[in-house]
């Protein structure tokens, strides 16, 4: 065939022709569209059969029953666990993403061993050895006081084996990190008696005055206090809020009183000065129960009139009166302390003065009171074996007068050599979470070994020698005693519900690893097994319950103490705590504000609860600070300017966000943020307010209670 | 070099001039394809749109060059519908232009969608309901029938038309074009309408929303009519650019002045009907919603009420009087400065119904959105430009676009 | 009587939150993303591009200290009804290729992201910045890919998503009642993640359409005027605009209420006064 130009053309015509309409192009049209609905890198999740595991969050003190939704064991999904005594179903924000926890790629992976600077995988059987070839050296130089370990809390098992074991080995440096619990158990020690705790009936009041209280910022436990709040607005009961800033509790509040920062307790005083003036006080109660009331009236009646307190606090004199009148008045009022989410210690003063206020009502062990309740007790640890290595060792004092982790590293800044050669680090972050970050890493630092049983390479593990990651919650047993405040006892159990994902231990056998390769009386000390064996054995005739149900509860006919109440130290009228820094050179006054919606504890912040925070608070890098727009006039800036702010500690860079409900002359920066630790999702966003606030010491405590600090704003 | 190619007595340029403008111009179309190209293997990351700017600055690109391109289908009704035979002298500029001017807009939509390959379910699975679904069937159809009244002019190519099956081809084209100019006008009404039902039907949005005619908000009508009575302008302001550019005349005054006093007479009516519903949208149909017409114009850093002013008096009153008033139409610079005016009159428009109903704030507690495009949406943007000059180029340099421009010449 | 029933058998799923209970805690927003595979990036501060179904929005009151007040509404997608109820909701009558339908059975307003191709027209008619774009690839670092839900499918870069209701909970629901025989599903069978989560129990769920829910008793939606809430107290978002939302809010304060839709000056006092309401 003779291919001449048209028949090439027609060839080529009746090509395109026919493959139009085969169904050729069409066909790869639609695969095309196909392909793009399962891309290969979008993930198709397995599916499978639907079970639920119940469990306890301890991701903060206010310790949730929780469902794991899994997918043929896979968890997928948390929920609150309805019926569960403290949260009944709901869930926080916290909760909710511990499997974002789980899966953490900032989790520690296994053991790790620093070598100069870098991180090198060992083995468990190494480190342990490593450990336990560190303390016997301290054993043998007979100086077993120079161990030390910081913990969370003193409660529960694995807490339990941490100071058992520094007990056995002969130290008193066991430490937990101070929050308002300390400060209101040191309260009930004034007023009440020894080895009790509040528990706040607050559901069943019908007047809250709250100082300074984050209710819904994550005060005590906060499910259980959100829950409480919604049934106020039921039941009409009044909510009364004294803040110096419009936080969401304020907000929430039926009543918001803006006080000036740090007279609260002068504002409490000149309420109880109202009260007794006018003889609103429940005389029964007062004759009745309690101990130097006399000197205590003439106290407040001398230095805290309203006229006098409207003066300290800004808040009118009448306002006082009233605010007294109705409280007074109430049926159930109750009075509470404990700034923001209380991670940290108040002032005695302060703690002291509000329940005066409960007192003088007369709301002591009454039904939407304050009880007066006993430590929870259930462990029935066998004695010790101490050698006298051991004997000799817990016959020293503890380092830091006060027992106090500020305390302690204050001590170890002032010597020229570290009195602690090593240090155990569990579930506690002082290198964020302390007052003056930039002093306690130095601190950290002096100590020569650091053995850290982090889960997570945080700002302290960082700084560890050797880390012996433990199993998070998820992957754990753990017996979890009541949430702080609470009028009832709820013991909850922790299961494992995953994994272990990575190579981690429960770290209340990694601590038996340790005892037991010490060999002699250590090792006799623990004879169990392993964690599990030793939980069953503590916890004794209620583990069947606790194991059967997930939890304990022991309500209403609890053995509450007398409510007998002692005066004579709110009548000392002790120094109220001072902040930091002279008016002249820094104007304003910086406090740090707790956001339910970033962690400001041990852990930093899932990637989901850094998601739902608003770009008021961080804008990319940059943290940006509460400033009212007088204040912010003043000093000429607008919202959105970036400024430098200085306080006594130290300075940083910020953006400024303008708020109408921050008091003219108050700068307010957000707690849980400046976090240095490896983690792609918070590292390096915004500053850590730690780093500018330090640390200071409260007479009546001894333990460190700055609630802020004085500051500077300045243009950049 | 291209001698043989260029249309007989014509005088051009020399090839490596022309080379070189046109690699000039391939360097920016260049930039504009590897900036499609991220948007196509990154995402719309690529691009500074957000959840409040889902349409933004190529969307009003694509309306714009739309309205513009409206040229096309208002000359080639006017021409073969009509019968106003001189406008055949400026046709085959107009409807170069308009496929510029419909294929970038097609261009930009590929570009636009998050999922370019899934592009076609908009025919196989049609929402009768939407707007966008209208714009999609009239623009492809449109576009279409603007390539077939296209084809016949490339077939007048010198070269090309030495070959007998297209210079036939091009004949029966030819004698057939009526029917294609008529379906396009039809189209056209239609896509040019839908585009301004797209924001006008938003009833979310009190910014754009408009009552209208039974499916049609008034802003349908509102976009075919101004696009009729604008886009001759465009076609006007380029026919300049490119007499500029190539130093001659290539259009008479008196095409051109017909062409400018049909504009004139159009934007006038429009402008009439856009004030009226101005008005009627900011008395009635806005305070219905609880908004007052100057909520719409405050409290941000950009939109103030010159916007609108820009858009009805610079845009619309100004040029409408210059050109319907003789001597002022035929004063060459008034002319230049109101088909100018008009082009951005029409610009703005487009633009306040996209970009700025996208800004203004709804909820009473939503605050303004402004955005500001990112470098890969204003390559993207001017990718068209960019082809479109070398387009015209190429048309002008090969094919008999300008039929007046021989004449011209010679009388010259 | 079978007219009675087959209405009965219509659900108009609904939200009722209550303002003056929610205390801006943010569960809802991590209850929906980890019920519904919501992905997440390294820097989500810029909001006009995080993907949160359920948002949830700090208002003010505009006054100056000490006066300020403070609210939060917690925004998943209303489900609009559209004008006249008749299911052309603002997004859903604009999606040229029905990616988007709304569910004439539920009151629901599906989204189906293999269909979506991106082209945002029922964002821009959204009023409520419900609808989000996947501007990127969802990417779930190191081991995270583990824990994602098998019953929502996690969604690809270049399409739509937004609030679904949790419908894969109603269609869980609705198979676990088929299979036991029952025609109806009972009210606590079907509930949303948020609404499961919330602390605070400020979010109510159920059928706008069944008088014995909690949802109908909160606002009591007046059947003949597109379910607009009789309750004085509760109100929709944006009820000017005829969109016709599902999510109705509660609040015993006044600025809050007005804070729900836009009024010209003076407008809302008239309002309010015939109404007969103004408690504060
Ligand atoms: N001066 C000047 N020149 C022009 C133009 C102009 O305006 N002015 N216009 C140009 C344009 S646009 C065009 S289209 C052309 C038109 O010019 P031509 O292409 O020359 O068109 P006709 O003169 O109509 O001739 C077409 C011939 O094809 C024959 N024919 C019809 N059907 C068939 C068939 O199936 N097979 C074969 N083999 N023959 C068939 C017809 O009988 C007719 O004689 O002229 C171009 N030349
Ligand atoms: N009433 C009617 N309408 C028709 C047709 C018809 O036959 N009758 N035919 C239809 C068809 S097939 C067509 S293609 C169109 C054509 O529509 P037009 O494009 O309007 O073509 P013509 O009217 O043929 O005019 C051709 C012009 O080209 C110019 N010219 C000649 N050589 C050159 C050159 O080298 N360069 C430039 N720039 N110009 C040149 C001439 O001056 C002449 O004015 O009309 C269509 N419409
Ligand atoms: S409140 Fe605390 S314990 Fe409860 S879920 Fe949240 S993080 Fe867990
Ligand atoms: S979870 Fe409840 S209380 Fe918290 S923000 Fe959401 S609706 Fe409000
Ligand atoms: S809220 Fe927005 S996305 Fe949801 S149905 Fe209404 S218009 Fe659609
Ligand atoms: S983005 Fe998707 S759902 Fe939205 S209108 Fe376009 S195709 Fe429909
Ligand atoms: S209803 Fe479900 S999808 Fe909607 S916001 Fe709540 S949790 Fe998210
Ligand atoms: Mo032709």
């Amino acid at each position: 065939m003779k291919v001449d130009r048209r028949s090439f053309l027609g060839l080529g015509l009746g090509a395109v022709a026919g493959v139009t309409v085969s169904p050729l192009p069409w066909k790869l049209i639609d695969d095309v569209s196909i392909w793009t609905q399962n891309w290969p890198w979008t993930p198709v999740p397995p599916d499978g059969e639907v079970t639920y595991d119940n469990t306890v969050c301890t991701l903060c003190p206010g310790h949730c029953g929780i469902s794991v939704r899994k997918i043929n064991g896979r968890p997928v999904k948390i929920e609150g666990r309805k019926g569960y005594p403290i949260n009944d179903g709901g869930v926080c924000l916290h909760g909710l993403s511990s499997l974002q926890y789980l899966y953490d790629p900032a989790r520690v992976k296994q053991p790790l061993m620093k070598k100069g600077k870098v991180w090198e995988k060992i083995s468990w059987k190494d480190a342990i050895t490593l450990v336990t070839g560190k303390l016997a050296e301290l054993r043998k130089k007979q100086s077993p006081d120079r161990l030390a370990c910081i913990t969370d809390t003193d409660k529960g098992t694995i807490s339990g084996l941490f100071e058992r074991f520094l007990k056995a080995f002969g130290s008193n440096n066991f430490y937990t990190i101070s929050s308002m619990d300390k400060t209101w158990e040191k309260t009930f020690k004034m007023m009440h008696h020894s080895g009790s705790s509040p528990g706040f009936d607050l559901k069943n009041s019908d007047f809250i005055l709250s100082f300074g209280c984050g209710f819904i910022e994550g005060w005590g436990s906060p499910v259980h206090n959100f829950k409480i709040n919604s049934a106020w607005k039921e039941n009409k009961a009044k909510f009364v809020q004294i803040e110096p800033r419009l936080s969401h509790t304020a907000a929430k509040a039926d009543m918001w009183i803006p006080v000036k920062p740090g007279t609260d307790a002068d504002l409490a005083l000149g309420m109880c000065c109202e009260i007794i003036s006018k003889d609103l006080y429940d005389t029964s109660y007062i004759s009745g129960f309690t101990k130097g009331f006399n000197d205590f009236s003439n106290m407040v009646k001398k230095n805290y009139t309203p006229e006098k307190v409207s003066k300290t606090t800004g808040v009118p004199a009448s306002k006082i009166k009233e605010l007294a009148l109705k409280f007074a008045k109430a049926k159930t009022p109750v009075a509470i302390a404990g700034k923001g989410r209380g991670y940290k210690a108040g002032s005695m003063k302060e703690f002291t003065a509000v329940h005066a206020l409960n007192c003088l009502a007369g709301n002591i062990n009454k039904k939407g009171g304050v009880w007066t309740m006993p430590f929870m007790e259930y462990g029935n640890w066998p004695a010790i074996n101490m050698d006298s290595v051991a004997s000799a060792g817990v016959s020293k004092p503890v380092i830091g007068e006060s027992g106090s982790v500020a305390a302690l590293f204050e001590k170890i800044n002032a010597s020229k050599k570290s009195p602690v050669d090593l240090l155990f680090v569990y579930q506690s972050n002082p290198c964020f979470t302390m007052h003056d970050v930039k002093a306690v890493e130095k601190a950290v630092e002096k100590i020569p070994f650091i053995v850290s049983f982090s889960s997570v390479m945080d700002e302290t593990a960082e700084k560890a020698d050797i880390i012996l990651p433990s199993h998070m919650f998820l992957e754990r047993y753990e017996d979890v005693p009541g949430a702080f405040g609470l009028v009832e006892e709820v013991t909850g159990l922790c299961v494992p519900v995953a994994g272990p994902v990575f190579n981690t231990k429960n770290p209340g056998d990694s601590i038996l690893m340790i005892a037991k390769a010490l060999k002699g009386s250590v090792a006799s000390s623990f004879p169990w097994e392993n964690y599990h064996a030793c939980l069953e054995k503590i916890t004794g005739d209620i583990w069947d319950k606790l194991s059967g149900d997930g939890y304990l509860r022991k309500d209403a006919n609890l053995p509450y103490l007398r409510p007998d109440a002692d005066f004579s130290f709110a009548a000392q009228n002790t120094e109220s705590v001072k902040m930091e820094g002279s008016e002249g050179s820094f104007p304003l006054i910086l406090v740090p504000v707790d956001n339910m919606r970033l962690f400001s504890g041990v852990f930093a912040s899932s990637p989901f609860a850094v998601k739902t925070v608003s770009d008021t608070i961080i804008k990319k890098r940059d943290i940006l600070v509460e400033l009212n727009p007088v204040t912010a006039k003043k000093i000429g800036l607008s919202h959105g300017d970036y400024a430098m702010i200085a306080t006594p500690k130290g300075t940083a860079k910020v953006k400024v966000h303008i708020f109408e409900g921050i008091m003219p002359g108050v700068v307010g920066m957000d707690e849980g943020l400046g976090h240095t630790a490896e983690n792609i999702f918070i590292k390096d966003k915004g500053v850590n307010v730690n780093e500018l606030v330090g640390p200071v010491i409260d007479t009546g405590s001894g333990l460190d209670a700055a609630w802020g600090i004085r500051a500077k704003l300045s243009k950049v | 070099m291209d001698s043989e190619l260029i249309p007989k007595g014509a005088k051009r340029c020399s090839f490596p001039f022309f080379a070189t403008g046109l690699a000039i111009a391939g360097i920016v179309l260049l930039w504009g394809v590897y900036a499609m190209l991220l948007c196509w293997f990154k995402g719309l990351n690529q691009t500074n749109m957000n959840d409040n700017y889902g349409f933004a600055l190529w969307i009003w690109a694509d309306l714009a060059v739309i309205a513009l391109g409206g040229g096309a289908f208002f000359t080639g009704l006017l021409r073969y519908i009509f019968g106003i035979d001189e406008l055949k002298n400026i046709i085959n500029f107009a409807v170069v232009i308009g496929f510029i001017c419909y294929s970038s807009a097609l261009l930009i939509l590929a570009i636009d969608v998050g999922q370019p390959l899934r592009s076609w379910f908009i025919f196989w699975h049609a929402n009768v309901h939407s707007m966008l679904t209208e714009v999609a069937f009239c623009l492809s159809l449109y576009f279409s029938v603007l390539t077939i009244e296209f084809i016949p002019l490339i077939l007048e190519n010198r070269k090309i038309n030495k070959v007998p099956f297209f210079h036939h081809l091009g004949h029966n084209m030819h004698g057939i074009m009526a029917v294609f100019a008529a379906t396009g006008a039809f189209l056209s009404f239609f896509h040019q309408g839908s585009l301004g039902g797209v924001s006008g039907v938003l009833y979310g949005r009190p910014f754009s929303f408009r009552h209208g005619l039974l499916i049609w908000p008034w802003t349908f009508f509102l976009f075919t009519w101004s696009a009729a009575a604008y886009g001759p302008c465009f076609t006007l302001l380029i026919t300049k650019i490119t007499e500029g550019i190539t130093g001659k005349k290539l259009v008479k005054d008196n095409v051109v002045h017909l062409l400018a006093k049909i504009s004139g007479w159009m934007i006038t009516s429009y402008i009439i009907a856009k004030i009226i519903d101005t008005i009627y949208w900011a008395m009635v149909t806005a305070p219905s919603e609880g908004f007052t017409m100057m909520q719409f114009y405050s409290n941000n850093g950009f939109y103030g009420i010159w916007i609108l002013f820009a858009e009805i008096v610079l845009g619309g009153i100004v040029p409408a009087a210059i050109l319907i008033k003789k001597d002022w139409r035929e004063n060459s610079k008034l002319l230049l400065l109101a088909i100018i005016l008009a082009v951005i009159g029409i610009c703005l428009n487009r633009w306040v119904m996209v970009l700025q109903t996208m800004a203004v704030p709804v909820m009473s507690f939503d605050t303004w959105a402004l955005y500001f495009p990112s470098w890969q949406e204003i390559a993207t943007t001017i990718l068209p430009v960019a082809y479109g000059f070398i387009l015209i180029a190429i048309a002008y340099r090969y094919l008999p676009v300008f039929p007046q421009e021989q004449e011209l010449y010679i009388e010259k | 009587m079978t007219k009675e029933q087959n209405k009965r058998k219509k659900h108009v799923f609904g939200m009722v939150i209550d303002l003056d209970k929610c205390t801006g805690c943010g569960s809802c927003m991590v209850a929906c993303m980890s019920e519904n595979n919501v992905p997440f990036r390294e820097d989500e501060s810029d909001k006009k591009r995080s993907i949160t179904w359920m948002r949830v929005y700090k208002l003010t009151n505009g006054k100056s200290f000490p006066d300020t007040e403070i609210c939060y509404l917690p925004r998943p997608c209303m489900h609009c009804g559209g004008h006249g109820d008749h299911g052309h909701s603002p997004c859903v009558s604009v999606c040229p290729v029905n990616a988007t339908r709304y569910g004439y059975d539920t009151g629901i307003v599906s989204q189906i992201y293999t269909r979506c191709f991106g082209c945002r027209y029922c964002m821009a008619a959204c009023p409520y910045h419900a609808r989000y774009f996947n501007w990127w690839d969802p990417k779930w670092p190191g081991e995270m890919e583990k824990y994602l839900s098998p019953n929502v499918s996690p969604r690809m870069r270049g399409v739509v998503e937004k609030c679904s209701f949790c419908y894969q909970r109603y269609q869980a629901a609705r198979d676990k009642a088929l299979y036991e025989g029952r025609d109806e599903i009972e009210e606590n069978e079907y509930q949303t993640a948020c609404t499961e989560a919330c602390p605070a129990g400020a979010i109510t769920f159920g059928d706008l359409n069944n008088p014995d829910h909690m949802v109908y008793k909160m606002v009591q939606p007046d059947p003949h005027h597109t379910r607009k809430p009789l309750n004085p107290k509760a109100f929709r978002l944006l009820e000017r605009l005829e969109t016709n939302p599902k999510v109705y809010y509660i609040s015993e304060r006044e600025w809050v209420r007005k804070a729900g839709d836009n009024y010209i000056k003076g407008e809302w006092e008239k309002l309010n006064k015939n109404h007969g309401k103004s408690d504060e």
